[in-house]
């Protein structure tokens, strides 16, 4: 206890010198906090809106689907299985969808798009792409009125158009007739991603269904929407014992980019803090070398009367380990409340909006870091601390009481 | 008994081209309860002895034999272990540690030796008390006087019940009033207490008090006098 006291203590000795550690260890905190809540923000985002747009959670295909988006090869999703999917555990909501490629035409411009036939209201439930249309660009398929479109500001924007339009859509039948309808468009959207916006369309099932001559209870795939995504892997294994012959995949598997961007960014973060704490960790071991070397004399004292080398090693740890959790704390509160604020009014890079939604993310980012980071940083801060009084500590312990009692 | 034995005991140096004899083939013993101040000019080998009987430094020959042990023969962390237990040191620049408290610093000696705290509170008071700082126990080093640290530091040097206790220049940084009061308590427990207390100084005051004085000089001891013999010469004079 007396070794803490002393240690504690010993850091408030010279204030300035401890305020310059500190402020340093903070901004460097803060800096790199921030910078890894950015990061963290907008790969949270990319991922949240690849679940609530392109993927939902888990997705059930035709072993043969995928290859070629083949309309013959379905899978069945009579109301009894959705229902029994639904009231699976862990799962939140169930859709089935229609897919074909086709490719939409207006009077200047063909452009090949995917179309993608959906229940509007249990694809609301799974999918936030009604979510992207604004009041003043109509709705998502909120009609009964038949062959109505909803396609995305971009692609309305290659192709001329705009609401009430008409579009020419041309595909594929179950059948493998070519055939095609005119669609009337009814709502425009705007993602984060220009590029998938421009290359997906949303017509309602039945009205797809019609023109592709395809029976009723299948579809190409089956979307699901859990409560917790990290659960995905294990409930989509659980799926794929039970449903053998029919392709199914978790969020990871269907875009691995985004499995990816999460192990990515802890890597990115990892390694960034390591150089940060690294470049602090030298600054702290040059702070004790000036500690040491000043208190020579004190040093001599207390190995004279009695104190272990052990002890007095550890007492330096101790004071090294304490300036650097000090600097630490002010970091990671004057983190929080950067990452909080920012995390609420986001950081607006609007300049940059066509650049970053070509590439999927969004123009304006909510930093954002979860709180076992901050335990995970103040972990590397005393691992840090550890290290960085080693040096310190030898050279202390290299002294002899003797003429150490003698410098002045 | 003598509580240390001092046999042929030499420190050299060979820091330069020529070898310093700072210590040459010193024999000195200390019985229980002695007073001595080890006294002679700047350089004679006064801190150079008081640091070998301390264990602070190893002879180049010779031994240090504290209750007939050789200290010089242990090895520096059973050395450190020794001087915690056996022997209390003041210094001339007090040397408190300047983070703690009066009480603090006595206490911390009897923490390293893992007293109980009960009674590491008890003995702690009773000896700020013993040296007049009963009521400065929560005192930094910085609140106090040159005199009243020393005191602490003579309080700390006692906390752990040393076989001796070794002063080295205790008074050289105190005024004349400090210096009587530290004397007085370091005599009075010596009288009272039986602790044997050796200094080295320059301070006629400190040679006054003490019952043997043993001069040095050029690293020997050319004399060793004791207080009847001291007042044998005052009373011839």
């Amino acid at each position: 206890m007396m070794l803490l006291k002393i240690a504690w203590r010993n850091i408030w000795r010279s204030k300035l010198r401890s305020a310059v550690v500190i402020f340093a260890i903070a901004s460097g905190l803060v800096g790199g906090l921030f910078s890894s809540a950015w990061m963290n923000g907008m790969a949270k985002q990319r991922v949240k809106n690849t679940f609530d747009l392109e993927t939902a959670h888990i997705q059930f295909h035709n072993l043969n689907f995928i290859d070629n988006f083949d309309v013959k090869k379905t899978v069945i999703s009579t109301t009894e299985r959705l229902e029994e999917l639904s009231k699976t555990e862990g799962v939140k909501a169930v859709t089935s969808r229609l897919k074909t490629s086709a490719m939409a035409a207006t009077a200047t411009k063909n452009m090949g798009v995917t179309i993608v036939g959906v229940h509007p209201k249990s694809e609301k439930e799974v999918f936030g792409i009604y979510k992207k249309i604004d009041s003043a660009s109509g709705n998502f398929l909120n009609t009964k009125k038949k062959n109505a479109i909803v396609i995305s500001k971009a692609l309305a924007k290659e192709l001329k158009v705009k609401l009430k339009s008409k579009i020419v859509l041309t595909f594929q039948d179950y059948n493998g007739e070519i055939t095609g309808a005119a669609f009337k468009v009814i709502g425009l959207f705007k993602t984060d991603n220009s590029t998938w916006d421009k290359m997906h369309v949303f017509v309602k099932d039945a009205d797809l269904r019609k023109v592709l001559e395809l029976p009723k209870g299948q579809s190409h795939e089956i979307d699901i929407l859990l409560d917790d995504y990290e659960q995905a892997s294990i409930i989509s294994e659980q799926f794929q014992i039970k449903y053998p012959n029919i392709l199914i995949e978790d969020w990871s598997k269907i875009q691995p980019y985004i499995s990816f961007l999460t192990d990515y960014m802890d890597i990115m973060m990892g390694v960034f803090m390591l150089i940060i704490l690294g470049a602090l960790g030298f600054g702290i071991v040059n702070t004790m070398l000036m500690v040491i070397l000043e208190r020579t004399k004190e040093l001599g004292m207390l190995m004279a009367i009695g104190m272990t080398k052990k002890r007095v090693f550890i007492m330096i740890m101790f004071e090294t380990i304490f300036l650097a959790l000090v600097g630490a704390f002010v970091g990671e509160i004057l983190s929080m409340f950067l990452i909080k604020y920012f995390g609420k009014s986001g950081i607006d890079l609007s300049s940059m909006a066509e650049g970053l939604e070509s590439v999927g993310y969004s123009a304006i980012t909510y930093p954002a870091l979860e709180p076992y980071r901050y335990l995970q940083i103040t972990v590397m801060v005393l691992v840090t601390g550890v290290l960085a009084s080693v040096y310190p500590a030898i050279k202390a312990l290299k002294l002899n009481p003797a003429e150490a009692l003698r410098t002045v | 008994m003598s509580v240390i034995k001092i046999k042929n005991l030499t420190k050299t140096y060979h820091e330069t081209e020529v070898p310093v004899h700072a210590v040459n083939g010193i024999n000195l013993s200390f019985e229980k309860g002695e007073f001595a101040a080890i006294v002679g000019p700047s350089g004679c080998g006064k801190t150079t002895l008081m640091n070998m009987i301390g264990g602070l430094d190893k002879p180049t020959s010779g031994d240090v034999e504290v209750n007939e042990i050789d200290i010089s023969q242990l090895s520096s962390s059973k050395l450190i272990d020794f001087r915690l237990k056996n022997i209390g040191f003041v210094f001339q620049a007090y040397n408190l540690i300047p983070v703690l408290t009066a009480k603090e610093n006595v206490e911390f000696i009897m923490q390293l030796q893992n007293w109980d705290k009960k009674e590491m509170n008890k003995r702690t008071i009773a000896l700020l008390e013993s040296v007049g700082l009963g009521g400065k126990l929560n005192r930094r080093p910085n609140q106090m006087s040159g005199g009243e640290q020393q005191r602490v530091a003579v309080a700390r040097a006692l906390a752990s019940k040393p076989q001796f206790v070794l002063a080295d220049e205790p008074t050289a940084n105190l005024d004349s009033r400090a210096t009587t009061q530290l004397l007085d308590i370091m005599k009075k427990l010596n009288e009272d207490e039986n602790i044997t207390f050796i200094f080295s100084t320059h301070d006629q005051r400190v040679i006054d008090k003490a019952r043997r004085v043993i001069t040095l000089e050029d690293g020997k001891v050319v004399s060793d006098k004791t207080k009847s013999e001291k007042s044998k010469i005052v009373r011839r004079k």
